[in-house]
């Protein structure tokens, strides 16, 4: 049997699976990104080609929040990735406890999206909030913020957030790809004498880069599409502060029933995603595999 | 590991077995809503059963999603008979053709009668009456009693400039950072109507009867309302959490703010030993208002409608007489017990006589300020047209910015009306 | 010697200490919050330990799981602990089935040579590029039709479309960190592809396959949009639908929605403890060797 052939068959459940649910909806995301179709005027949808494409490509409204929208993401997944190497660094080693330690960083992935929000509103909270709290007591404010209130503060906390939720998967994921590199090779390099942050240039970024590039992409997808944090801590504000495509496309489709803007404001940021997907792919994978 | 997957298989489908056999069908009508006392809800419709025949079943969506699930359901083609709705997106859900209107519909003049001519209003679209209320009432304003006697101050605000002096006189007292809390927020519940309630009491309104935009002139009461909380936010008097805070009922139970405009029934929660730090000193007033204006505000009403998908149109009406209007007996049980026991703002006038209801929200309100502060609803007709959610999230953003100082204030204004005008246009008003 | 690695195993522990405090800790505070009266949770500053314990939330909770409408607890906290199994079904069906439908067809795009490799690995990616936002209608919409909207069947099948294409990316970099010369040995004595799949790479790749099982088992345990959108009556909702119920427009009960978090934070963490014990490392280095 040919090696297609092959891959046809042992591909064909999930590839199954993924079309029979997604396929459907889909295309008809696209065709409503080629109609006019505003819920809220039955009878009056029309086919408009690219019209709205190049509507949103002439607005304002598109281009500021996908600068917010990139300006969040690079942050986002910037700090995602430094913090759980270090973490799964660390959880790499042997040490009694790791076991628990392990499970327990998953938590805050753990807790359901609406306690989630709730939380992280009432820890920032500019009146009664841990945070503002904390700082206070340590000496670093001297009177209650409101975190939210302004750029870039309400960014710089978005992040937090956003990024104490993400951190557990991009460490899990982390941590099994360190899992990959064979022990001896370390060892041979120590008796090589060389030293930690030598070992991990030389030995523990390289042989993570296929993983790391995927944690990388990963969190780059769900940054781009970041929506539930915004909707409880900001919505937008202030002043569109934090007015990211993810809102965008929800005000759209939701709130002005538009479902042709909507739709097509999100083939736009499919498309750019996957153009990054791709480029971060070919930098950081086939560097890899030749 | 495999022992462990079997295991979980093996769970599952036992789970799923419990689950589909335990899926009982009920044939009947479906109600939803959110899910505020469902048992409640519940044994209004066993009583409701009793007397129609009609088997009723509630299923509550949670409140927050509610107006975003009710959207897919529609779309999808919805299961449910009669759904509550909010004032707020009435004309969308109209305009949509997703729920049915009630005119000409037997009693229906009869238990329109007896409602006051603004919640009538708050209940159409393009002149036609689409429910009946479920619960309604007025933005008011809530102060902290308490905050005021320590800056020596006895009688709350009747000016929103007074607002300002008192607050920096508690300020000053060291009481709290910052006295006054205004809803800010993006989002349909803030922004829009705090401005609207601003723009009210000084006796102005956003738009005029025939739509057309108002707020841009210069030196109308809408300006005036914005450069006051520019004034207010710059004074550090009103609260810079304003553009976030999505709770302000939150902040007034916590004691760490001394004047708000709300909603009437926030005040039971806010003076709730339970739920608040400062339970009993939180009292509502006239919103303030100009030297020339003592007041105004607006009124909301939540509904019962029934969806256009509702298969026994009939008995879906009958429901949703039972529950906004009169029972078999002839009396309003529903919204009656609603006010009685749980303090929701009733709109039949003949319970307004009631002395029983009357006596009930004493305890955390008080009734007579209410009815007079009522008396001061400006009606909105621009809220119920199509456009107006569209022209609405559209205006959050560049408010703010207005507001806090970053852009200028005429300009945006102005943008705003076009804006509007074009929509307006646009959708052939 | 000896007193390096004391020096190090203090080092490590007091890394450990910052990981925990940063992750758990704002978790602690939700646990404290849910034993403590509403009006507590706004004092400012904020009470960290509960005082007095107030048991009622999680009194509520238990006793309206086993008495029912009998108990006289409020309709929300009465089937929260019944939507457990709804949640567990779901999460647990989409864990195993998608990793194993998952390593089936990550095999092929991690090892075989085929036409259109890239496209089907970058198509399967694409499904997740478009923000789940704007397909929600269509999918509500379809599952309508097809008379499996209320059924947590279809939740299944969704969040397996969604889960899908991260665990086969996952394990298809993961089955490329295994050495080739392992399938080479495999093939010269005979073993069909299925069999190589069998008894070499799955072996192997058991980290890797656990981290799949637990992102999947996490991701779906935490969705909440497709839980809500395709339910239509409590049969159908899962632990994150009814967590959100506690807001009900004229009052929200924090505390309860805080007892819900944390009780849903318990079974996840549970499912990650069993199954965390098989990311362990040295699988690779000793199968080179023997």
């Amino acid at each position: 049997m040919s090696q297609g052939a092959l891959a046809l068959i042992f591909s064909a459940p999930a590839v199954l699976i993924i079309a029979a649910t997604i396929l459907v909806p889909f295309g008809m995301a696209v065709f409503l990104s080629l109609h006019n179709w505003n819920l809220k005027r039955p009878g009056r949808e029309r086919f408009v080609g690219l019209e709205n494409y190049s509507d949103w490509l002439s607005d304002r409204d598109f281009w500021v929040p996908l600068q917010t929208t990139f300006t969040f993401a690079i942050l986002a997944v910037a700090v995602i990735i430094i913090i759980s190497l270090l973490i799964s660094l660390l959880l790499n080693e042997r040490f009694p406890g790791r076991g628990v330690l392990r499970a327990l960083l998953l938590v805050p992935w753990a807790i359901p999206s609406v306690v989630n929000a709730l939380l992280w509103k009432w820890l920032l909270n500019p009146q009664y909030g841990l945070v503002n709290a904390i700082f206070f007591e340590f000496g670093i404010i001297t009177e209650y913020q409101n975190m939210l209130g302004s750029m870039p503060s309400v960014m710089i906390w978005l992040v937090i957030a956003y990024s104490w939720i993400h951190i557990p998967l991009a460490t899990l994921l982390l941590l099994s790809g360190l899992q990959t590199i064979p022990g001896d090779i370390y060892e041979s390099a120590i008796v090589d004498g060389a030293g930690i942050w030598q070992r991990f240039l030389t030995i523990t970024l390289p042989l993570l880069r296929p993983m790391l590039s995927i944690v990388i992409i990963f969190e780059m997808i769900f940054a781009f599409k970041v929506f539930d944090i915004i909707f409880v801590l900001t919505a937008g504000g202030p002043a569109d502060a934090t007015n990211v495509l993810g809102w965008q496309i929800y005000t759209e489709t939701f709130r002005k029933l538009d479902f042709g803007a909507g739709s097509s404001i999100a083939m736009l940021l499919g498309g750019i995603t996957l153009a990054l997907a791709i480029l971060f792919y070919v930098f950081l994978d086939k560097g890899v595999e030749q | 590991m495999l022992r462990s997957c079997k295991f979980f298989a093996f769970l599952s489908v036992c789970i799923l077995l419990l689950t589909t056999t335990a899926l009982a069908q009920d044939e009947g009508l479906k109600l939803t809503g959110w899910p505020y006392e469902v048992d409640v809800v519940t044994e209004n419709l066993g009583r409701f059963t009793d007397q129609t025949g009609h088997d009723a079943v509630f299923l509550p969506f949670p409140s927050n999603e509610y107006h975003d699930k009710m959207v897919a359901s529609f779309v999808a083609g919805t299961e449910f008979d009669v759904a509550y709705v909010r004032d707020s997106y009435l004309a969308e859900w109209a305009s949509a053709g997703w729920i049915l209107p009630i005119t000409g519909l037997p009693n229906s003049e009869e238990l329109l009668a007896d409602l006051p001519q603004g919640i009538i209003e708050q209940m159409s679209y393009d002149g036609e009456v689409y429910g009946l209320p479920y619960y309604s009432g007025v933005q008011t304003m809530a102060y902290n009693a308490a905050h005021l006697e320590a800056a020596g101050i006895d009688a709350p605000p009747e000016t929103w400039d007074e607002m300002l002096e008192q607050a920096q006189a508690i300020k000053d007292a060291d009481v709290v950072d910052y006295p006054i809390l205004m809803q800010l927020r993006s989002g349909e519940n803030y922004l829009l109507r705090e401005w609207e309630t601003l723009t009210a009491s000084r006796g102005g309104r956003l738009f005029d009867d025939d739509f057309n935009p108002l707020f841009h002139l210069e030196g109308s009461a809408a300006w005036q309302a914005l450069d006051w909380l520019t004034e207010g936010l710059d004074a550090g008097l009103i609260d810079p959490a304003s553009l976030t805070d999505d709770d302000g009922t939150l902040l007034m139970a916590a004691g760490t703010t001394s004047f708000m405009t709300t909603t009437d029934y926030t005040l039971k929660a806010m003076n709730d030993p339970e739920q608040s730090n400062v339970a009993g000193d939180i009292k509502n007033a006239l919103v303030p208002g100009t030297d020339e204006v003592r007041s105004g505000t607006w009124g909301y009403v939540r509904l019962y409608a029934i969806t256009a998908n509702a298969e026994d149109k009939d008995a879906a009406w009958q429901l949703v007489q039972f529950l906004g209007g009169k029972d078999a007996t002839g009396v309003y049980y529903v919204p009656k017990r609603w006010a009685l026991e749980f303090g929701l703002g009733f709109s039949p006038a003949p319970l307004y006589e009631d002395e029983e209801v009357r006596n009930s929200i004493s305890g955390w309100i008080d009734p007579d300020l209410l009815s007079e502060q009522s008396e001061y609803a400006i009606s909105r007709p621009y809220r119920f047209v199509p456009f107006f959610s569209d022209w609405e999230i559209g205006s959050w953003g560049p408010l703010q910015a207005a507001i806090l100082g970053d852009a200028d204030k005429g300009q945006v204004l102005s943008d705003l009306a076009d804006e509007w005008n074009e929509l307006k246009e646009d959708w052939g008003y | 010697m000896k007193q390096r690695a004391r020096i190090r195993l203090v080092v490590i522990y007091i890394a450990a200490a910052i990981v925990l405090a940063g992750t758990v800790g704002p978790f602690l505070w939700l646990v404290s919050s849910s034993f403590q009266y509403e009006r507590q949770l706004l004092n400012r500053p904020p009470q960290w330990l509960p005082n007095p314990i107030v048991l009622d939330s999680y009194r509520e909770i238990f006793e309206g799981a086993v008495m029912g409408e009998d108990s006289g607890v409020p309709y929300q906290s009465r089937i929260f602990l019944r939507s457990f199994a709804n949640s567990f079904f779901v999460a647990g069906s989409v864990a195993v089935i998608a990793v194993m439908a998952g390593a089936y067809a990550a095999y092929p795009l991690a090892r075989l040579r085929f036409r259109g490799r890239q496209v089907l690995l970058f198509a399967i990616l694409a499904s997740r590029l478009i923000p789940a936002l704007s397909l929600a209608i269509p999918i509500v919409l379809v599952a309508k039709r097809i008379g499996m909207s209320d059924k947590i069947v279809s939740l299944v099948f969704i969040n397996l479309s969604f889960i899908l294409p991260y665990v086969i990316w996952l394990l298809q970099s993961y089955f490329k960190t295994i050495p080739m010369e392992l399938e080479d040995a495999g093939r010269i004595d005979g073993c069909s592809r299925l069999q190589v799949v069998h008894k070499i790479i799955l072996p192997l790749s058991l980290p890797g396959l656990t981290s799949a099982a637990i992102l999947a088992f996490l991701l779906t345990w935490g969705e909440f949009l497709f839980a809500l959108l395709l339910s239509e009556s409590p049969s159908s909702y899962t632990s994150t639908v009814v967590v959100s119920l506690f807001a009900t427009d004229v009052d929200v009960s924090f505390v309860s929605i805080i007892t819900a978090g944390v009780l849903s934070v318990i079974p996840p963490i549970c499912f990650a403890l069993i199954f965390q014990r098989y990311i362990i490392s040295g699988l690779l280095s000793g199968s080179l060797k023997g």
